[in-house]
């Protein structure tokens, strides 16, 4: 167990890299934390993200299960009120309609039913996002699981706040669903804009917190995921008009930081939504709900949303690209969020 | 546990049981309970037949008609009465409710959704695995949760990892109002074991005394580290699936029939008498005795306040979200 971590020293990991160092920390640390899901074992995870852990610490701590998602996420649910810590890997977030019963009806609710009497310390990790693999593998669905109580949601978008916010998951007495975009795992740590320095150390980012990663005084962009690299490429681009875009990552779904993006729209007044999830009943119409209700509708001069705009995801690239933000839409929408400009001035 | 528990002790026991969910009906026709109310009336062999075999780190994950079997994992009857009641003294403080009961202290659940205990269930022995003693997990389902993914993914996992897990399966032939022969394959419930090299066994869960030795054995098998058990006992559920239920799809015949013949109470103390070891006096005084205890306790918990209306918003998280 004292084992140094070498880990921590990997010299510019990428995201899978990022993602197995942090839970093997987190399972040298906590010897409660039960690693589940389907290839997470001998093959070290479909998407590498647990390379490595079999080794370390046996079939009965990181078990390979079958394909048995509703089985084996209820199995979490047992072992959290017997005072173990499962981390359970949904191989795709696409999949978790085969085990929403025992996400929604038990790991979500059990604190609650039970007055506070049961503690549900479950980790889901999965993988969402557009990489295209079409309908049925390339949904983001955090809106969907934000949309239950008793769940926190959360996505990291760069290498500092996958380690911290997964390490936070781990450590918290709450069921977290932690959504990891499949277009991040094979980047390199030093390839990011934000969050590229990673610590030699154990360091927890506070889940519910958004960050502003870009300062700017005309116009709010709050996104999550991918999207935050897109929009800060679209900010570099309008810097040249001198047009300031601050750009907010949200980095969880639930809880929703809008105190941070209300503030930033107290300073720019507009806000743009940027979200790769389904637009209707979803995150984009919450936050700008949130932020209205925050600041009232005379501080907020112009919202708007860009996301998916409620369709399957189609397998043909080109299809693909039609629905899904990218920086020439990102930057029309932050135009025309500016378009009052004219007769304002 | 034949010397702890004689017939006679079980006999009391589903005294209670039966005086039990008679305060819960109670409830529905006053108007105090509000929604869907499972009893187990005509099922105390099951429950009664589990006394004495578990200890109390044992746990036990139960379904949405789950009185019986708190009471046999020694679940106090006042704060589980509160519950079913939705009070704050309930053991979740008026929160779960009758389908939703938790007592952690004696390793008890339940939920209100058919084949989702089992999971859960299996998760207790994983967790016995890991802790390394041999603890055993209860999950118990009925005729119509073996029809579901879970009874078959859990039995499948148990099986391979050979975990100390029993499922005990309530066969009261209606899945709510299909027949369970119409809709479930195969030559039994009890021979879908076989399918996963797991013990199988059926009982005739009527009889407390055949139920306690099947149950016994199923306990014993899991808690020898052999894997998996599965136990099929029969039984008779004298009230509709739920109180409101017009139980249509019963004939007259058969629910006389049942009553007549598959009473619990009736062949435990028919076979008292016959053995000499109680007279009528004698079960006369434990059924009265266990009605005052009951009506006692109702009693009390009718006077017992609500929840505080701020309930509401607590326990959500462990965390406040914003």
């Amino acid at each position: 167990m004292t084992e140094a971590t070498p880990a921590l020293a990997r010299r510019d990991p990428n995201i899978s890299q990022v993602i197995a160092d942090t839970i093997r920390m987190e399972m040298e640390r906590d010897p409660t934390i039960v690693f589940l899901g389907e290839d997470v074992g001998y093959s070290g995870g479909t998407f590498g993200a647990s390379r490595g852990l079999h080794r370390r610490f046996g079939d009965w701590r990181v078990r390979d299960t079958p394909i048995s998602e509703m089985g084996f996420t209820g199995l979490a649910v047992g072992l959290a009120m017997s005072g173990w810590r499962p981390l359970v890997e949904v191989m795709f977030v696409d999949f978790i309609g085969v085990c929403l019963e025992q996400i929604y009806n038990a790991i979500a609710k059990n604190r609650y039913m039970s007055g506070g009497r049961v503690r549900m310390p479950v980790t889901i990790r999965t993988a969402g996002g557009c990489i295209g693999v079409a309908a049925q593998h390339s949904q983001c669905l955090w809106g969907t699981l934000a949309h239950l109580p008793g769940l926190q949601v959360v996505v990291p978008s760069n290498p500092y706040d996958f380690r911290g916010l997964l390490a936070a998951s781990l450590e918290s007495d709450d069921p977290t669903i932690v959504i990891e975009h499949k277009d991040l795992y094979l980047r390199r740590a030093s390839s990011f804009r934000v969050g590229a320095e990673l610590p030699p150390h154990r360091f927890l980012v506070e889940i519910g917190r958004a960050a502003v990663v870009r300062e700017g005084s005309d116009v709010t962009i709050a996104t999550l995921s991918t999207m935050v690299e897109r929009s800060l490429r679209v900010a570099d681009r309008l810097a040249a008009e001198r047009i300031e875009v601050e750009v907010v990552d949200l980095r969880s779904v639930c809880p929703l930081d809008h105190d941070t993006v209300a503030r930033s729209v107290a300073k720019t007044s507009r806000l743009l939504v940027v979200d790769e999830d389904y637009r209707s009943f979803g995150l984009s119409g919450e936050l700008v709900a949130r932020v209205v209700e925050a600041l009232g509708p005379s501080r907020v001069r112009a919202t708007s949303r860009l996301a998916n705009p409620d369709v399957p995801i189609p397998a043909a690239l080109v299809l693909e690209r039609e629905i899904i933000p990218d920086e020439d839409r990102i930057e029309r929408a932050v135009r025309s969020l500016l378009d009052d400009r004219v007769p304002d001035a | 546990m034949g010397e702890r528990f004689p017939l006679l002790e079980r006999y009391r026991a589903m005294c209670v049981m039966r005086a039990f969910e008679e305060a819960c009906l109670e409830g529905v026709r006053n108007g105090e309970l509000r929604g869907e109310l499972h009893l187990a009336v005509g099922q105390e062999g099951v429950a009664a037949g589990m006394l004495g075999t578990l200890r109390q780190t044992d746990w036990m994950v139960s379904t949405h008609r789950s009185h019986l079997h708190a009471i046999a994992k020694g679940v106090p009857l006042r704060p589980l009465l509160a519950e079913i009641y939705e009070k704050a003294t309930g053991l979740c403080g008026g929160k779960g409710g009758h389908l939703h009961l938790f007592a952690p202290e004696q390793r008890f659940s339940t939920t209100g959704i058919v084949g989702s205990s089992l999971p859960v269930a299996l998760g207790h022995a994983y967790a016995a695995r890991l802790d390394g003693t041999d603890d055993v997990a209860v999950g118990i389902t009925g005729d119509g949760g073996v029809n579901t993914g879970q009874f078959h993914e859990t039995l499948n996992m148990a099986a391979i990892w050979q975990l100390p897990l029993v499922i005990v399966v309530e066969n009261n032939r209606y899945a709510i109002s299909v027949p369970s022969r119409d809709v479930t394959a195969g030559p039994g419930i009890a021979e879908r074991a076989r399918a996963y090299g797991a013990w199988g066994s059926r009982v005739d869960g009527t009889d407390v005394e055949l139920m306690a030795d099947g149950f016994r054995a199923a306990v014993g098998h899991a808690r020898a580290g052999e894997g998996p058990a599965l136990l099929e006992a029969t039984c008779f559920r004298f009230r509709g699936h739920f109180e409101g239920d017009v139980d249509h799809y019963r004939s007259e015949e058969e629910k006389r029939r049942m009553i007549a013949e598959g009473d619990p109470l009736r062949i435990a103390a028919a076979r008292l008498l016959d053995r000499g070891q109680a007279d009528a006096a004698t079960l006369s005084a434990i059924e009265a005795d266990a009605r005052r205890t009951m009506r006692s306790l109702l009693h009390e918990v009718r006077a017992d306040p609500p929840p505080p209306p701020a309930d509401a918003f607590r326990d959500v998280l462990a965390r406040n979200p914003r």
